[in-house]
């Protein structure tokens, strides 16, 4: 797929004169400035809605899980799955700043600071899920491997253990790799700036002067740190998958699950990458840099990976015939059939029938329609995850002690409170640094001018 | 409260097994040490103390547990003639009654407002001697079966002070039984039963397994395989619903309700016929019409005829409270002329020498309340009985209270009798006071008290006592000197009464006599039910397992631990057939109104395969509108309510059932029709289990006696999974739909080399006989108990919370991999649904921690909160436990239980938290827990060997569940020592031996012995 120059792609647009330099630096630095009505009503919305959710934690520390849906033998429920959906969304952002980077992939260049500050969010946000499931939460410390005097040691065979590395290393390389690429953009708002905003500025440059030393020190460290991001755009949603995949439960135990899973991750991180973005590009009036090319491409992303899913579902459940296991036939058979139909086709429909209207490209560049599309892709990696753990823990091995697992207000309030948790940090990153990597739009658009 | 001397207390206490005790047990919230230490008492030692459960009538011994002054827990006797240390589940139960937060704290006087104002003992005493003074002739005493004791006492008291009577009324009477043996023996007692040396039971809907340890026993004993090759005793049991008995039967003849009698004279004339006997008072019987209005096919009856008569020990067992009809008396007539046709009597079936006391029936109690609406009665003594509740409605004992002047109450506990007496002066809880009772000719017991009184109560006899000595004449001088206490014991003068009392009482052989049938017997001839009312359904009440007469609605774990048939907790249901379900357009938990003469109640419905087309059945025992687990005054949903009818729990079926007596004037339970409609709303109920159907799953397999005769039994699934070679998971189960999953290798080989600490010389391990458990749900209360499992209430138990450790499975056949739309529920309400009509394939499976060798559960826990023990067992960090609850999804077996809310410390209202077992961590909130094997029972039982140098051994040590179930169902020990009980019992079982879900190779610990099918035809 050798990318077309950006100037060259076709849209409603007509395309614009290379800009001069100091014109990026300002559309792009416009976004932190001014007032825009939308973003601090969306940032109202997301506070408020923080502190509802944290509200409802609180009391729910206080009284109990009970205040959950939890029921017998479902011992695992919203805040899972809402634990596993955050995680997945991340890996959009590592992929298309990693991956994309050093396959070279110029087209990233314009949405990849939007995709990596979502990253980290994502995973801000999906780190607390674990520690809002547990039953005693003033005792998370205990899951560290900490020394201490009664030798007490946790337990490595445990994938919940893994989780708990896989999250960290995940969480710290995100950020690195984040504030490692905003160093040159600081710079340029660190210039723009003055008062008290300067000084911050200032320090989180780092003394960055633009000299060719500089850069090369940069290019460096971005390109290290993509190689040390790569494998964890495999490795992280692979060990989520684990917390199911070796357990014995049937309709989690299955080795289809950690390609299953990091597919679906980018399925899923790529839809939001859209639908962050095109609220964004309207209302910033980033047109001129995120354009309809960015969009297609990352349409094609998800009807790559949408197939992937489609097979990994359809696997699932032909290795449940075919296994000839009947504990697996029954639960596989119930999820499609059973008291969770619903949730199964939302997931197959909204996961992988709906994501085939991108095979017309017309549709690949509508944006009203990618919007749409993309939050059923939301709901139906929600889904998809709600199937996998709700379904399975409801029908196990012993019919007698089946049941049901219905999400009460508290865990509905929480998984809004998720949303709203994830918008406050982006909105408010909206304001402080640019959207979209301003030096590498640049060294994209000089580029481009050479090539002319 | 009166301060007790310590060494007053020492003084009057017993010994039982060589230990003396003292009461250090102080109600307020301090620790106090003691100042002189008791010689006899070491702390974090318990002591057991003999005494006699109060529970019912039936008197079985018990050892109450005591640890530091505190009754912990209740078990069985060994040295009982009854129980023989075996205790029902309601019997357990009865320890909460000393704790209870509906215990009545101090004497009170219900003013004018209807509020009731503490009073002194002094004045409450004088207020009843003032009045009884003054219209003696017109004072009643009412009240519930008490002990010898106590009833001498009382008689002596009603005659002293010129009463004008007394009425001993039991809810569940006895009288049609004795009119019966009165009627074919002439003699008037109640007859004795043996079925351990009987070869073949037929239960004419008396339920016998739902009603005492004995006969579960004996029952037990009498199918034991390893006695009796030929699978032992065979049980026929004839009901028209499938109650605990038939769900153990090896034929269920679903009978027609109230046709029992008629029926049972059928047999008994057939039977003769065919063996020869010559009894004239059968001869009158009509085989054909008995055939027609039992509603059963002469295929079914001649194949009873011929088992009757094949058998050499038969024997058969008169109806129960279910079948208590008009003709009651008759019905149980024919079934003891059944009894003496098959020679049953004298020898299965004994009676006692001494004639039955007599007690008051209904038609008594209904003479009271005639001479309460005529004025005749001023003042009324109400004890140990809560007829507002449990009369029927139509009987107008609450509108005739009102007549009443002074009603006096001496319950404990309060109740909806108490709550219309205008003088309360409670009794002491039953683990308070002395006492005694005398369940049968020969067998004398002591109740003694173990706790010091919490409240300000007083023993039912010193109050008896004070007011006799405040009456004026001669009624103070013809009392007895002392107390209540010095009462007893003379009346036991005649024995040893230390010895008795570390006994626990004097046990001697019921003294016999020999009966003949009577010249009277000819006169038997019973009748269909002759049934009031109109409508579609016969209405059958049947006593609750848990709640008995209603009494049991007070104890939380008879409210908690779900009925062993239906497997529904906390509430009332009517049970219909589906087809009638179908007809009236409900499913489970719809609501329908059920409406007789007599009234019309509102419950859900319960459709099951398992009841007549004709009969609705509904437990009797829910539907108290007082107290904080009987009623909803208890739950956080009903806080703030007070009307009586928003808090009611259930239904009552006194509000249901006519005032109908039998022909002994017992009250006929089943005597009404009834109309059923639907009311178009829906309440759910707390169904325990998802489904009876195991999917072909082999959870609760069966082998059929002539497997095991072959040598086969569960050895088939070896040989059939070695003859596939290596070609497993692919096997030939899959034409039977049921997947691959049969069992690799040998099923049972005993290698306890596995899966603990090879140098430990203990591998702690169960089995459990399926084939010997009849769910009775015993075993349950004993773990709640024992293990201070928290109980959690109607609303959790719907949402599945319970913590129980252990449950019963109850699945009927083999099931089947249905894989048909909304075969499992899809409508959120699954209905048990494999029962079919006249055919009983019920398993029950005994489901708690398997101390798996290879614990999924152990693997996944980040925090090593649960891990294994170097002795194989599967422990439990509480405090290391964070809650992630994975542990909970990879358990197989799903036998671990997560604390939701704070259940363990904000469950036991008021002083229940006294009772809790000071050896078992009370788990908090957001935790897992469950079986741990008793594991503070095995570190109580180290010790003693220890000193000794001996290893532990099976008399050292018994788990809660093991120690009181009746047909010793379940065995525990060292897997490692080859003698031990666990081992010797799986070892002469192991062609029947499995682990459920053995494909898993989780290395379970519990080695379950599969139920037998003794009939090929198996009743079908």
């Amino acid at each position: 797929m050798a990318p077309p120059p950006a100037s060259a792609v076709a849209d409603s647009m007509t395309a614009p004169a290379a800009p001069r330099d100091s014109q990026t630096n300002i559309d792009i630095m416009a976004v932190t400035k001014g007032f825009h009505w939308p973003w601090l009503i969306g940032l109202i919305i997301a506070v408020t809605g923080v502190g509802v959710a944290a509200g409802t934690l609180v009391y729910q520390t206080y009284v109990g899980l009970g205040i959950a849906g939890y029921q017998a033998p479902v011992f695992w429920g919203v805040y899972i799955i809402t634990f596993v959906f955050w995680i997945g969304i991340g890996h959009a952002g590592t992929l298309i700043s990693a991956i994309l980077f050093l396959f070279r992939a110029k087209w990233r260049n314009a949405i990849n600071r939007g995709a990596e500050a979502m990253t980290v969010f994502a995973v801000l946000t999906a780190a607390l899920f674990p520690l809002i499931h547990i039953g005693r939460l003033w005792k998370f410390y205990f899951l560290l491997p900490y020394p201490n005097q009664r030798y007490l040691w946790v337990n490595f065979k445990s994938p919940l253990l893994w989780d708990v590395f896989a999250v960290n290393t995940y969480l710290t390389i995100s950020l690195l790799f984040f504030l490692v690429g905003l160093i040159p953009d600081i710079a340029i708002a660190r210039d723009r700036a003055v008062g008290w905003k300067k000084a911050v500025y200032t320090v989180l440059a780092g003394g960055w002067q633009g000299t060719g030393k500089q850069w090369k020190a940069h290019n460096r460290t971005v390109l290290h740190l993509s190689g040390i991001a790569t494998p964890l755009v495999l490795s992280v949603h692979s060990i989520v998958s684990w917390d199911f995949a070796m357990s014995i439960v049937p309709g989690w135990h299955a080795t289809i699950f950690a390609p299953y899973f990091v597919a679906g991750a980018i399925f899923g991180g790529f839809a939001m990458v859209i639908n962050v973005m095109i609220p964004v590009r309207r209302i910033f009036k980033l047109e001129r840099y995120i354009t309809d090319y960015h969009f297609e491409n990352m349409s094609r992303f998800i009807l790559f990976t949408s197939l992937i899913c489609g097979y990994a579902y359809g696997a699932e459940y032909f290795i449940a015939w075919y296994s000839g296991v009947e504990f697996e036939q029954t639960s596989f058979w119930l999820r499609a059939f059973g008291p969770y139909w619903f949730s199964t086709w939302c997931m197959i429909i909204f996961n992988v029938v709906m994501p085939q209207f991108l095979w017309i490209k017309k549709l690949r560049t509508n944006l009203p329609f990618l919007f749409v599309l993309c939050f059923f892709i939301n709901l139906g990696m929600w889904f998809e995850r709600y199937v996998i753990i709700i379904t399975s823990l409801s029908r196990e091995y012993i019919p007698a002690a089946w049941g049901l697992y219905i999400p009460s207000t508290t865990e509905l309030i929480v998984l809004t409170g998720s949303f709203c948790w994830f918008s406050m940090f982006f909105l408010l990153f909206l304001k402080m640094f640019p959207i979209i990597a301003i030096a590498e739009v640049k060294e994209l658009e000089i580029h481009d001018k050479e090539h002319h | 409260m009166s301060e007790l001397d310590r060494r007053d207390f020492l003084k009057i206490v017993g010994l039982s097994a060589g230990a003396a005790a003292t009461v250090g047990c102080e109600p307020a919230d301090k620790l106090v040490p003691y100042v002189i230490q008791p010689e006899e008492i070491t702390p974090g030692i318990a002591v057991h103390y003999a005494s006699t459960c109060q529970e019912c009538p039936v008197g079985c011994g018990i050892h109450v547990r005591t640890r530091e002054g505190r009754p912990i827990k209740f078990e069985g006797n060994p040295e009982h003639p009854i129980n023989k240390g075996f205790l029902c589940t309601r019997g357990q139960g009865g320890l909460a009654r000393a704790y209870h937060p509906d215990r009545i704290t101090e004497p009170g006087s219900r003013g004018g407002d209807g509020v009731v104002q503490p009073v002194s003992w002094e004045d409450a005493t004088a207020k009843v001697a003032a009045k009884i003074g003054s219209a003696a002739d017109k004072t009643w005493i009412l009240g519930g079966p008490v002990g010898p004791s106590l009833t001498g006492l009382m008689d002596q008291f009603v005659s002293s002070a010129g009463l004008a009577g007394r009425l001993t009324y039991e809810n569940f009477s006895k009288h049609a039984l004795i009119e019966a043996s009165e009627q074919v023996f002439g003699v008037s007692a109640e007859p004795l039963f043996d079925l351990s040396k009987s070869d073949l039971i037929v239960d004419f809907a008396a339920d016998f397994l739902d009603s005492t340890v004995e006969l579960e026993g004996q029952f037990a004993e009498a199918r034991d395989l390893n006695k009796h090759t030929d699978g032992g005793a065979r049980l026929i049991a004839i009901t028209p619903r499938q109650n605990l008995t038939a769900s153990n039967a090896d034929h269920w003849v679903p009978a027609a309700a109230g046709s029992e009698g008629v029926l049972a004279l059928a047999l008994a004339k057939a039977v003769a016929q065919r063996k020869g006997v010559s009894l004239p008072a059968v001869s009158g019987a009509n085989i054909a019409s008995a055939i027609s209005e039992a509603g059963i096919s002469k295929g079914k009856f001649d194949e009873m005829v011929e088992k009757l008569v094949a058998a050499n020990h038969a024997v058969a067992l008169p109806p129960g409270v279910a079948s208590s009809t008009a003709s009651a008396a008759g019905a149980s007539a024919a079934v003891l002329l059944l009894n003496v046709v098959l020679g049953a009597v004298g020898d299965l079936i004994t009676y006692p020498a001494e004639d039955a006391k007599k007690t008051a029936t209904l038609a008594d109690v209904m003479g009271l309340i005639e001479q309460m609406n005529a004025g005749n009665v001023e003042c009324l003594l109400i004890h140990d009985l809560n007829p507002v509740y449990s009369l029927p409605a139509s009987a107008g004992f609450v509108e005739a209270l009102e007549k009443v002047d002074l009603i006096v109450n001496f319950a404990a506990l309060i109740d909806e009798t108490t709550e219309v007496s205008g003088l309360l002066m409670p009794d002491h809880a039953s683990v308070e006071a002395w006492g005694d009772m005398s369940p049968r000719p020969g067998v004398r017991s002591i109740i003694q008290p173990t706790l010091r009184p919490l409240h300000d109560s007083r023993a039912l006899g010193d109050s008896i006592l004070a007011i006799g000595r405040q009456l004026g004449g001669s009624a103070p001088s013809s009392l007895p000197e002392g107390t209540w206490k010095s009462v007893v014991e003379s009346n036991w003068s005649d024995t040893d009464w230390r010895p008795a009392l570390a006994r626990g009482g004097e046990f001697e052989a019921t003294p016999i006599r020999s009966v003949s049938v009577q010249s009277s017997a000819g006169n038997v001839r019973p009748t269909a039910a002759k049934l009031a009312g109109s409508g579609d359904f016969v209405l059958v009440p049947y006593p609750h397992s848990y709640l008995g007469d209603g009494g049991g609605a007070a104890l939380p774990w008879m409210q908690e631990i779900p009925d062993p048939v239906t497997k529904i907790s906390w509430n009332s249901w009517a049970e219909i057939s589906f087809a009638k379900a179908e007809e009236l357009g409900v499913v489970f938990g719809d609501v329908i109104q059920v409406e007789t003469a007599a009234g019309s109640v509102e419950l859900s419905v319960f459709p099951r395969g398992g009841i007549r087309d004709d009969v609705i059945a509904i437990p009797i025992g829910q539907g108290h509108t007082v107290g904080h687990y009987a009623s909803h005054a208890g739950d956080a949903a009903y806080e703030g309510q007070s009307a009586s009818e928003t808090l009611q729990r259930g239904v009552n079926m006194a509000e249901l059932l006519p005032a109908a007596t039998d022909e002994a004037g017992g009250q006929a339970y089943m005597s009404t029709r009834a109309t059923v409609s639907k009311t178009g709303r829906y309440r759910r109920l707390a169904l325990s289990q998802w489904t009876d159907n195991q999917r072909k799953r082999e959870i609760a397999p069966e082998v059929s006696l002539y497997e095991l005769a072959q040598g086969g039994g569960m050895a088939h699934f070896a040989a059939a999974a070695s003859a596939e070679g290596d070609d497993h998971g692919d096997g030939g189960d899959h034409d039977e739909g049921g997947g691959g999953h049969h069992f690799e290798g040998p099923p049972f080989e005993f290698d306890a080399s596995y899966d603990a600490d090879p140098d430990q010389p203990y591998r702690w391990g169960m089995t459990v006989d399926n084939d010997k458990c009849t769910g009775c749900g015993a075993c349950i209360a004993a773990c709640y108990i024992e293990n201070n499992i928290p109980i959690v209430g109607e609303e959790m138990a719907i949402k599945h919370r319970e913590m129980t450790w252990l449950r019963i499975e109850r699945y009927v056949g083999d099931g089947e991999t249905d894989f048909g739309l909304g075969g499992d529920g899809t409508d959120r309400r699954p209905t048990p649904d494999r029962e079919e009509l006249g055919k009983n394939e019920v398993r029950h499976l005994p489901m708690m921690c398997q101390h798996c060798g290879a614990a999924p559960c152990e693997a996944v826990c980040p925090v090593i909160a649960t891990y294994h023990s170097d002795e194989g067992l599967n422990g439990m960090v509480y405090n290391r436990c964070v809650g992630t609850r994975y542990c909970g999804n990879n358990c197989n077996y799903k036998v671990r239980r997560f604390n939701y809310f704070d259940y363990g410390n904000k469950n036991w209202p008021g002083l229940l938290g006294l009772m809790l077992n000071p050896d078992v961590t009370v788990r908090g909130q957001g935790v897992m827990e469950k079986c741990t094997m008793c594991v503070q029972r095995i570190e109580e039982a180290r010790q003693t060997p220890k000193d000794e140098g001996r290893p532990i051994n099976d008399a050292d040590l018994q788990a809660a569940c093991q120690q009181t179930c009746a047909s010793q169902a379940m065995t525990f020990g060292n897997l490692r020592e080859e003698e031990s009980l666990v081992v010797q019992t799986a070892k002469a079982g192991k062609n029947r031996a499995y682990h459920p879900l053995q494909i898993l190779n989780t290395r379970s610990a519990v080695t379950y012995l599969a139920q037998v099918r003794r009939d090929e035809n198996g009743g079908h």
